[in-house]
């Protein structure tokens, strides 16, 4: 453990912020859309760049959170089910118990939390790690999806319910406010904050935060919490933008999200992570598939070629990193 | 407080999960209406009201009658000998057309928010016209709608999306017609008053559940002693399907009499788990399948009827209907549409072009076919 306070003094004394997996990962970005957009005429239009944007909102929405579990060393891969429950929740809730459409997107947010709330609370008090909890999650939440559906899907929502997940607000899609908000936000709170401050130092040391009187139970349970929140917030986004619900709602979205959030840079050993990262880490997997497809490369070998990029950037970085600090 | 909170919210969840868990026997129920054919072949089934055109229109289509067309084919998912055989289909219907160039593409899993994301880049990259197997009627419907818009035609084949979404739909079959066959096969072959249990992919696949449904309905009508004693899922999932038709087999013992399998994945792998028990004779196997997967089984006597429609006609025929849409030699209130070497398929429903009867692949009859 004692390199990583090291590392974080190398960082210090190196002023090489061109260097940052981060701005590295800008720089890959930027020269993917060139070479995509040089390949495809509607690639790099306006349209269609928004478009990609109200696609990525609902894994982007949980990869904020995500960013912030997987900097404490943690992680959560309950939120594709959680998503699969709440969006279940929302439309049986309405449905079938009749609650009015705004209370049942405020029920379902609430289950949402209080799904996450529950991981946290087992993890912190019960000490099971993350992995093992959320595994288990995963499995029990989709299962109560299921349950509860019985597999009838819930359809024929009213118009105005499809305002965030179809129409547009001042010409840009409307979840896309919703996720460039929750991106400000998430960037103030880990960056500006000693809230997120705690984040980096559980990350780092856990030992030593709680030693240093950090609340270090308590900031796992809201980020958990939070986590679950988000995922019913992005189960909402996703149901109007499909207008139906079904219980198969986001079946692999944890694996999307993670792979965005450690393209982003954030450390899954802890301690290393922005949220400008996990953004980047985003718009990356999105316009690669985007301008992939539009380029006329089929569905199977955009996942292989995908899956190479992100081999290669992830050891461009790791590469720039070990030479920065000088191993 | 906060942690009595949540504790009662999870479990009311939970309370609520197992309350509608505890209704064992799933009918396939979707809420939408069945319609279950006449018990016996001879008595004719009453011919459905004639529908008005009720399909959507595209907005500003440019005019390329006759004229090369670029096509693109969206199943559910790609890469399973079903879709690989309806892709072929096309690829011939492309070449005996001579003007239409389609390509397959699509989602590697049957998942409904993937395959939206490939249509709707389909429709940025520009196409004349899309092809698509819906996982979920009434979600793939905003974006075929927004390809609709975009003048890009739109014609669907093997499970729909709501009408006013696509243009035309080619049905390779009816569901009640499809019911039919199978549980009277199974009837015949496992005894009227017996017990049966269905594999099926997942309870929101729609083609399934709509089968389910109106196997559910003709069972009680004309074989009302045939005892129904659950339904599993096994997705499209070879190994999954294989276990679960294990597990009902060890379950369920001697009542058990027959199994159906309602995919293409299912079937074959039920028929497995069959023979692997040595229960060959005594459980009979009936299912969705395609002929090559089924042979072994059936030249071992294992399995007697094969229920399905010839894929590779399902996309051939999907290919001409696109091009007469086209054309303009499809249009709404048309009654039949030519399909090359299918001949003149009929118009049913509105807006859906019937490929025929469901075709029982037997021992006699299987070696003829190569998909």
């Amino acid at each position: 453990m004692s390199e990583v306070p090291l590392r974080h003094h190398a960082k210090r004394v190196v002023p090489w912020w061109l260097l940052r997996h981060e701005t590295m990962l800008a720089l890959i970005l930027l020269i993917a859309l060139i070479v995509l957009g040089s390949m495809n005429n509607r690639f790099l239009t306006l349209d269609n760049l928004l478009n990609q944007g109200r696609l990525t909102t609902e894994v982007g929405l949980i990869a904020l959170p995500m960013t912030f579990i997987i900097i404490t060393g943690g992680i959560d891969l309950s939120v594709g089910s959680i998503v699969g429950l709440c969006a279940i929740l929302l439309g049986y809730s309405w449905k079938v118990l009749g609650f009015p459409l705004p209370l049942a997107i405020c029920f379902s947010l609430l289950v949402g939390a209080a799904a996450g709330f529950l991981n946290g609370i087992v993890i912190t008090r019960v000490k099971v790690p993350p992995l093992i909890m959320t595994i288990a999650t995963l499995a029990l939440y989709r299962g109560l999806a299921e349950g509860i559906s019985q597999a009838r899907s819930v359809r024929g929502y009213p118009e105005w319910f499809y305002f965030i997940g179809q129409e547009n607000f001042f010409g840009v899609p409307a979840q896309l406010w919703l996720l460039l908000i929750a991106i400000v936000v998430s960037a103030i709170v880990l960056d500006r904050t000693t809230f997120g401050r705690t984040l980096y130092a559980i990350g780092n040391n856990e030992t030593a935060a709680r030693f240093s009187g950090l609340p270090v139970d308590r900031v796992k349970l809201i980020i958990y919490t939070l986590s679950g929140l988000m995922a019913g917030l992005s189960a909402c986004v996703l149901v109007s933008r499909v207008t139906t619900t079904r219980s198969d709602m986001g079946i692999g979205y944890e694996l999307d999200v993670i792979a965005a959030v450690v393209l982003g840079g954030t450390s899954i050993f802890g301690g290393v992570g922005t949220i400008w990262g996990t953004v980047i880490g985003l718009a990356m997997i999105q316009l690669l598939k985007n301008g992939l497809a539009l380029t006329g490369v089929k569905g199977d070998a955009t996942i292989v070629v995908i899956g190479t990029v992100l081999i290669l950037s992830t050891l461009v970085a790791s590469a720039l990193q070990r030479r920065r600090e000088g191993v | 407080m906060k942690l009595a909170l949540a504790a009662t919210f999870l479990g009311a969840t939970l309370l609520a999960g197992a309350a509608s868990a505890a209704d064992k026997r799933w009918d396939g129920a979707d809420d939408l209406p069945v319609n279950p054919l006449a018990c016996s072949a001879g008595e004719a089934n009453a011919a459905p009201a004639a529908k008005p055109y009720d399909g959507g229109r595209p907005t500003n289509a440019a005019d390329k009658a006759g004229k090369p067309i670029t096509l693109v084919d969206v199943p559910k998912l790609i890469g399973i000998g079903y879709f690989n055989a309806t892709s072929k289909g096309m690829q011939d219907a492309a070449k005996a057309l001579g003007n239409v160039t389609v390509k397959t593409d699509g989602p590697t899993e049957a998942k409904i928010d993937e395959q939206i994301k490939f249509i709707d880049n389909y429709i940025t990259s520009g196409v004349d016209g899309i092809l698509f197997a819906a996982n979920d009627p009434v979600a793939i419907a905003p974006v075929l709608k927004k390809a609709l818009s975009k003048g890009i035609h739109v014609v669907g084949y093997d499970a729909n999306a709501t009408p006013d979404a696509r243009e035309w739909f080619v049905n390779q079959a009816e569901f009640n017609g499809i019911a039919k066959a199978m549980v009277d096969s199974m009837a015949k072959e496992a005894g009227e008053d017996k017990s049966f249990a269905i594999v099926t992919s997942t309870f929101t696949t729609p083609n399934q559940a709509r089968w389910i449904a109106e196997m559910w309905a003709y069972a009680q009508k004309c074989h009302p002693k045939l005892k129904w004693l659950e339904t599993v899922e096994a997705q499209e999932d070879n190994n999954l399907s294989f276990n679960q038709a294990t597990t009902l087999i060890n379950k369920h013992g001697d009542k058990l009499a027959g199994l159906f399998g309602m995919t293409s994945v299912a079937t074959p792998a039920s028929a497995e788990a069959v023979t692997k028990a040595k229960l060959c004779g005594k459980v009979a196997v009936v299912g969705l399948a395609t002929p090559n997967a089924m042979k072994p089984y059936v030249n071992a006597d294992c399995v007697k009827s094969v229920v399905l429609w010839n894929p590779v006609d399902l996309g051939y025929a999907a290919t001409y209907v696109m091009r007469a849409v086209v054309d303009g030699s499809l249009k709404a209130g048309a009654t039949s549409v030519d399909a090359g070497k299918l001949g003149k398929l009929n118009v049913v429903n509105g807006s859906e072009i019937l490929l025929g009867s469901p075709f029982i692949f037997t021992k006699q009859n299987i070696k003829d076919f190569d998909f």
